[in-house]
């Protein structure tokens, strides 16, 4: 219940993207051109410092070699070039996080009905002379409504997830899922996904929003010509008003009444953004031109196949900041959170030791709070007698025969019939999610009669838990079978069990990227020191000699890290629960990709999804290899879509 | 368009990454392969060095 209210918020909404952040990438541009400029200065310093012979022989070796890093560095700073161009939005349909979107309810709320066993439901039947008898045949729906036949319900009753259904009265509620039975996790399908998706370009309220920066009265009055991101000038400049796109001002560079030479040294900026609102083209949203899109849905029929894709997934894309571990809680620790929950320390008192003392293996329920769990643990000395004290008046007898009534307190658990108890209980999911433990909640011992789920499918199929003995409150009291029972006092925060490896906090692209620019930097500094270390002098040789197997020290160091690092981007996802949707660039704008996504057929409708969907517009410069002016394309091309 | 427009299940890479990496590693090893023929270039200098500093000693 908790689990399913948490996760009803807001929407997804659009963020913006870079393959490859241009902050980190530019200081490694630099510091490879810096490199490949340095590496010939230094050689041709070093050349010199050879003998004649030795160095002809040398550097009819070294030229090829030369030349072939020089283009590498060349490949490798184009290369960032274009990532650094190919910006994106993105939106991602989240279910079960901080969930953007709202899974269905895939269960109803009904009074629960009595189970033999075998786990069947069972109906009383009338037999025609007003005597009612219990059998486990399912009733027609005729009998039902002559009621000539009900459904046996618990006594006391009692509101259930999975409950009987007056709507769909003869289809068990825990029949399989894939009949549309009710599923232990929260279900959110393929189709919902691309609903979602669809969906998001129609918010209105989703666009741009620019605010300005500093004071009114710093900013150019109104009227005045502004300047985009391109230094393209534009009127209509209200200091007052936000705005949807990146504003300039020329700034103060023509102090000295010179014309401003370099505009982006000079601007000012105007405003900074606030959000990032859906796809759009200098902030109109509405546009009819270039866009094209490639969506990701990741699903899959059962839950533990969603969660073990979803896990190489959020590894794969760890450079969106919804898949990345490093703060706090992220979504693969949520989805963990599901399959397999923390356990729990709960403190149980008056346990009465009457109808047996509570152990290791018992399921235990909340009677009122659905809270359902397996104690798998008795925490060590925890167990004491409750105090129970309670208060009586007694009556005194004088030597005159007059009596004085005086209140006393005594112990009403003198023969510890009631204990205190601490035990760990590992917390199972009903079907409406993972209920808390909750203060003065009665807990009774649990048995299973029936299962919920989906039986085809592995870890799918849950035991049904059932107070002990809620068959028998009707029968005499002989009869009867008492379950053991407690009261909660409290549920105790736990310590959050350590992650488990591998962990992938190391295996960022944003640790990895400012680490390459780090180890160019450095390369760099050795390069230059090595330079400034030409000398005639046989000491300042030998240092030059030690320092150069520094470097080569760390270069080997470098590159096995690399290696490191290439292992895990060799892997592909697997193609087994991961869909793709690739629309190349088109025409339509928003809307035409909207009508794309609608229109594409081909994905079947799964349980559990999430997706990703992202969104490139055409620019004005050629991306991809030349091919492309969207970089969407340029995506598609580094994801294998193409 | 709709039919050119099909989902499909697809083995996801990221060339991007990979590429990048496997440029620095060569960027790297190429670097270091130089550096290589830079330090034997020094250390034949010194050698040669030292040995004409002991025959001018032999000589005297």
């Amino acid at each position: 219940m908790a689990e399913f209210s948490a996760l009803l918020t807001a929407k997804a909404e659009w963020k913006p993207h870079q393959i490859a952040k241009a902050g980190d990438l530019a200081t490694l541009a630099s510091a490879a051109t810096a490199l490949a400029e340095t590496v010939k200065s230094t050689l041709s310093l070093a050349s010199a410092g050879m003998e004649v012979v030795k160095l002809l022989a040398t550097l009819q070796n070294i030229n090829p070699l030369l030349m072939a890093l020089d283009a590498l560095a060349d490949e490798v700073l184009k290369q960032i070039q274009d990532l650094k161009e190919a910006g994106y939005w993105y939106l991602y349909v989240d279910p079960y996080y901080e969930g953007n979107v709202t899974p269905t309810q895939k269960y109803n709320y009904g009074f629960e009905q009595l189970r033999n066993k075998a786990g069947k439901r069972i109906w009383e039947i009338n037999d025609g002379s007003g005597n009612w008898s219990d059998t486990a045949d399912i009733p027609t729906l005729a009998q039902l409504n002559e009621e000539k036949a009900k459904p046996h319900y618990t006594s006391p009753r009692k509101l259930i997830p999975g409950g009987y259904d007056r709507d769909n009265p003869l289809q068990d509620p825990l029949r399989s899922s894939a009949d549309g039975g009710a599923s232990k996790f929260p279900t959110f399908t393929t189709k919902e996904v691309i609903k979602e998706f669809v969906k998001a370009f129609d918010d209105e309220g989703d666009v741009p929003r620019y605010k300005l920066l500093g004071a009114v009265s710093d900013a150019p009055k109104a009227g005045e010509v502004v300047y985009d991101d391109d230094g393209n000038a534009f009127t209509g400049w209200d200091p007052k008003v936000d705005f949807g796109l990146e504003l300039f001002d020329m700034g103060q560079a023509s102090e000295d009444g010179s014309i401003v030479k370099n505009y982006v040294a000079a601007r000012k900026a105007l405003n900074s953004k606030q959000s990032v609102g859906k796809p759009n083209i200098l902030g109109n949203t509405e546009f009819v031109g270039g866009s094209g899109a490639i969506a990701i849905i990741i699903g899959s029929h059962d839950f533990q196949s969603f969660y073990d894709v979803f896990n190489q997934f959020s590894k794969m894309f760890s450079d969106i900041p919804e898949f990345a571990s490093d703060t706090g809680k992220n979504l693969l620790d949520a989805l963990t959170e599901i399959v397999t929950p923390n356990p729990v320390t709960v403190k149980l008192t008056q346990v009465d030791t009457k109808y047996q003392s509570f152990v290791v293996g018992d399921i235990i329920g909340g009677k009122i709070y659905n809270s359902i769990g397996e104690i798998t643990e008795i925490v060590e000395g925890s167990v004491v007698p409750t105090s129970m004290i309670g208060r009586k008046a007694v009556g005194d007898t004088d030597d005159e025969g007059m009596i004085t009534t005086v209140m006393q307190d005594f112990n009403m658990n003198e023969t510890e019939r009631w204990i205190d108890m601490e035990v760990i209980v590992n917390p199972i999911r009903n079907i409406d999610g993972l209920n808390p433990w909750i203060t003065g909640d009665m807990v009774l011992e649990m048995e299973k009669r029936g299962e919920s789920g989906n039986p085809e499918i592995q870890d799918d199929v849950f035991p049904n838990y059932v107070f002990k003995g809620q068959d028998t409150t009707e029968l005499p009291k002989a009869s009867r079978i008492y379950p053991k029972v407690a009261i909660v006092a409290m549920e105790k925060l736990m310590v959050l069990p350590d992650s488990t490896p591998p962990d992938f906090g190391g295996i960022k692209i944003k640790d990895i990227v400012p680490g390459w620019g780090e180890f160019f930097q450095i390369l760099e500094n050795f390069v230059l020191q090595l330079k400034g270390m030409i000398s005639d002098s046989s000491a300042f040789i030998q240092d030059m000699i030690d320092m150069i197997k520094q470097v080569e020290a760390f270069l080997e160091y470098m590159i096995k890290l690399i290696d490191e690092f290439l292992k895990f981007f060799q892997i592909t996802l697997p193609s087994q629960g991961v869909y793709a949707l690739y629309i190349p660039n088109q025409n339509g704008g928003n809307e035409g990709i909207q009508s794309e996504l609608k229109n594409a057929t081909g994905i079947p409708d799964l349980g559990y999804a999430a997706g990703l969907l992202f969104v490139g517009t055409e620019g004005d410069k050629l991306i991809a290899g030349g091919g492309s002016k969207n970089p969407i394309d340029l995506l598609a091309l580094v994801l294998g879509l193409l | 368009m709709a039919e050119e427009n099909k989902w499909k299940e697809a083995e996801l890479r990221r060339d991007d990454i990979k590429k990048l990496l496997e440029n620095t590693k060569q960027l790297a090893e190429m670097y270091s392969e130089i550096i290589g023929i830079k330090k034997a270039g020094w250390e034949n200098v010194l050698r040669s060095r030292e040995k004409r500093a002991e025959k001018e000693k032999q000589n005297g």
